[in-house]
């Protein structure tokens, strides 16, 4: 799995600790299998932004590989 | 799945038995790939065939009598194709394919004895296997009565040729005097075969003996004999060859000291398990050649006559059986191996999910293959071993649940303290027309007051997802609730229902609503224009229902037009087997074939059938439409999305909840109060992506309780996610005063665990 997936528009806030989020790394687990993938991240509760792209496109994908591996 | 398993399996499908023509040609020659390949107008690829099989193919493709035409099933719509002429042709046309390819040398010697057909062939397959081998024959050259066939039929030059491929595969020509056991005498070979199809002498044949007629071997140890037809055989050459060839295999297995007679095939004589059928085939006569042979045109269009025999009948009416490219014996190994692997990809998971468990193939087989009890299997072996992908059943089982919980309820009539009969609807006719449910319940206690309401699933979904665990924990609690009833009569609405019932609760007394509707036809049933009834796949062992359907739609003067595909033969909607769940673009094509077989209106009597069908744009009509005017809907009415379904349950159960006494029902959940907005657009994208109103309110509820959303900076749109069960959704909207508009939702199954800048 391609390690970043920052989208275009990062101009999103944390609503509870009003900090936009930055990039930051996030561990994605499924099956058994643990990726580690550059995401957009708030600073202080760590909450984490999992762009529509990315779910309906690489991590789909992925979980599918995983599901029949 | 067991190896033994396996094979029985592979044993039921019969689509690899040789077609009657291969199995009439004692060379084995795939003569139905050759002549399509003539067909096809591809002459190298026919001559290639011929060659994999046929020996010295100049001389025998020319000489052979074609015994296989004898066994052509085109025999009885115009004559048999012309096998031999067709292959003649080839040979003409088409040079041989260089030289044959040899093994590497073996150091046993073979003296072949005699320079006729069957000598010929003796030498040529063993040559090719790497035996020196020697070949004896008298003063006029190899070849015997060859020597004397019209140059029309096999020309000099032909033989010549042939003859020199044979030199140049290794054979040694040992010209001598008289054809006797001199050879022997040499003391130098470790095998013989005695060719009779020339003029042996007088004392080699005295006290030769008979050969045994599957091996062809002499008293003599090492001695081997063939060429024994009679000059005026109808398939003299033919015959010798094959004894040729079958001499040729005992002198192989002879000199590596193996078994002459273990695991060796007969002779098939044109008997074979391939099942043809031939009906609506039409009358074509076998084309006579204008010249003495055929022309390059002339024999495609004899080859064109070809019935390509094959059977091949599951898959011909199976939209998922077409799909994957196959036939059920190929699939079976697919099968097998996909649970033997231990690394690697599981590539037939997808394929095993997507069966719609229908049962169709199993009545069209010949041999009664059930693709659906092999798929059924593999699902319960792949649950049991832990290797069901996630994804596969997961929203259908999640909606059995739900029908199970949330949706579930069940009530002897107002003021009964019993039931006679029970009236289970079963969770998709109450989710997708839970005002009809009603309706129909409303007549069922007409004609029975003392009957009971159930709204519940049958488990139907935990069967075909083989989670057998969990659906014997049902099948358990549904029996509780029934003995708990006082074992009433269950009139079952749902075909589905009906057949769970019947295989896995035997014990009750189950009678289909339908046929309590046949006998006694609501009065305000009114019929509509002409229909094609289409019945449920789940119905198709069960006729009694099937008729009863029938006998009702007549009685209310409902017109009906035939549907192929009916009855016994009637095919899946998409959903059945939860093929929509695991595969849902193949569910769609299904869905398109099956209304596709009519232009009419359709009719059916399962309400999955009647949503599904209906999704296609199709015109599609329940029974119940036509029973009662005051609940009917237009067969163009769009299907019940999935979100609506489970909030349809839902009601329908606090309706009934309701009806038995005010305030019973049960309170809403504080989510389900939420206001939702959405374009149709976005709708379509719930659906396809299988999100509900349901998750999404769930979703929004607890996010707006956290204020834990993300906001942008500039247009004021905020995204929400929480993680139900073991999806996570995500909602992009806006809130205007408590009205919430979507704008996009998407999900996913991976978990996602901290987050460090
Ligand atoms: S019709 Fe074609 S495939 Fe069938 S037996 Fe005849 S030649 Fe063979
Ligand atoms: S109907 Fe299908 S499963 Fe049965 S023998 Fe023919 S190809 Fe095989
Ligand atoms: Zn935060």
């Amino acid at each position: 799995m391609k390690l970043s997936f920052l989208p275009k528009d990062m101009d999103w806030t944390c609503e509870l600790c009003r900090q936009k989020l930055q990039p930051g790394f996030v561990e994605l687990h499924y099956a058994g299998n643990v990726f580690k993938v550059e995401l957009p991240v708030c600073p202080q509760c760590s909450r984490v932004l999992i762009p529509e792209e990315l779910a309906v496109g690489r991590i789909l994908e992925v979980e599918q590989l995983l599901e029949d591996k | 799945m067991e190896q033994k398993d396996l094979r029985e399996w592979e044993a039921r499908c019969i689509q690899e038995e040789p077609p009657a023509c291969k199995a009439g040609c004692p060379l084995g020659v795939d003569a139905r790939g050759f002549v399509l390949a003539v067909k096809d107008g591809n002459p190298v690829g026919a001559r290639a065939i011929l060659e994999k099989n046929m020996p010295l193919a100049g001389i025998v493709a020319r000489m052979c009598e074609a015994p296989c035409e004898q066994y052509c099933l085109r025999a009885i719509c115009g004559g048999s194709i012309a096998i031999g002429a067709l292959e003649c042709l080839c040979v003409e046309a088409v040079p041989p394919r260089g030289k044959p390819l040899r093994l590497p040398p073996r150091p046993k010697k073979v003296a072949v004895i005699g320079a006729g057909p069957s000598s010929l062939i003796v030498a040529f397959d063993l040559a090719k296997k790497g035996y020196p081998v020697s070949l004896f024959h008298l003063q006029d050259g190899p070849g015997s009565w060859l020597r004397n066939i019209p140059e029309t039929i096999l020309p000099g030059e032909v033989l010549a040729e042939e003859l020199e491929r044979l030199a140049r595969l290794g054979v040694l020509y040992r010209r001598v005097e008289a054809l006797d056991e001199s050879p022997w005498a040499e003391g130098d070979f470790d095998a013989f075969y005695i060719g009779q199809d020339d003029r042996l002498a007088e004392d080699l044949l005295v006290g030769l003996g008979l050969p045994d007629v599957v091996t062809f071997s002499l008293g003599k140890s090492g001695w081997f004999t063939g060429g024994l037809s009679a000059e005026d055989d109808e398939y003299r050459f033919i015959t010798d060859v094959s004894q040729g060839r079958e001499a040729a295999v005992s002198i192989d297995r002879f000199l590596q000291g193996a078994s002459l007679t273990a695991a060796r095939v007969a002779l098939r004589h044109g008997k074979t398990d391939l099942y043809t059928p031939l009906e609506n085939i039409q009358f074509v006569e076998r084309l006579v050649p204008r010249a003495a042979n055929y022309t390059e045109d002339e024999a495609k269009r004899e080859a064109a006559r070809c019935l390509d025999c094959q059977c091949l009948e599951c898959v011909k009416s199976c939209v998922y059986l077409k799909e994957f490219g196959a036939y059920p014996k190929t699939y079976a190994r697919r099968v097998y191996n996909n649970s033997a692997i231990v690394k690697g990809s599981h590539s037939a998971n997808k394929f095993i999910n997507s069966c719609s468990l229908c049962g169709q193939c199993e009545i069209i087989c010949p041999n009664d293959f059930s693709m659906a009890d092999l798929c059924l299997d593999a699902r319960r072996t792949m649950v049991k071993e832990d290797r069901m992908p996630g994804s596969a059943h997961w929203f259908a089982l999640e909606e059995m649940r739900s029908a199970r919980t949330e949706a579930a309820v069940v009530r002897h009539a107002h003021g009964r303290q019993s039931s006679s009969s029970l009236f289970f609807p079963g969770c998709q006719l109450a989710g997708i027309r839970p005002d009809q449910t009603l309706r129909l319940y409303e007549y069922l206690q007409e004609l029975e007051p003392a009957t009971g309401l159930w709204l519940d699933c049958c488990g139907a979904p935990g069967h075909w997802a083989g989670e057998e665990k969990e659906f014997a924990v049902i099948i358990r609690d549904l029996e509780q609730i029934w003995l708990d009833m006082g074992e009433p009569l269950l009139l079952v609405a749902c075909s589905t229902c009906l057949k769970m019932f019947r295989e896995f609760l035997p014990r009750i007394t189950l009678a289909s609503v339908w046929t309590v509707l046949a006998e006694r036809p609501p009065k305000s049933a009114k019929p509509g224009v002409t229909k094609v009834l289409s019945d449920p796949c789940t119905s198709r062992h069960d006729q009694k229902t099937q008729a009863a359907v029938r006998t009702l739609l007549e009685a209310i003067g409902q017109p009906l037009s035939p549907l192929k595909n009916s009855g016994e033969l009637t095919e899946c909607c998409g959903f059945g087997g939860l093929m929509e769940s695991a595969n849902p673009d193949l569910a769609k094509k299904v869905t398109k074939a099956r209304v596709e077989q009519t232009d009419r209106e359709m009719l059916t009597y399962c309400a999955m059938c009647r949503d599904q069908l209906a999704r296609t744009g199709k015109p599609v009509s329940h029974v119940l439409d036509l029973l009662f005017a005051d609940t009917s809907h237009g067969a163009t009415e769009p299907s019940v999305t999935l979100s609506a379904r489970r909030i349809n349950r839902r009601q329908l159960k606090n309706t009934v909840l309701e009806s038995y006494a005010v305030g019973q029902s049960i309170p809403a959940a504080q989510w389900e109060g939420l206001a939702l907005h959405f374009e149709d657009s976005v709708s379509a994208m719930l659906e396809e992506r299988r999100i509900l109103e349901d998750d999404i309110r769930k979703v929004l509820y607890q996010t707006k309780q956290e204020g834990s959303s993300l906001v942008h900076g500039e247009d004021g749109s905020r995204i929400a996610s929480a993680k139900l069960g073991q999806v996570t959704f995500w909602v992009q909207y806006k809130e205007d005063n408590d009205l919430f508009t979507i704008q996009r939702c998407w999900s996913h199954r991976m978990t996602v665990v901290g987050g460090t800048v």
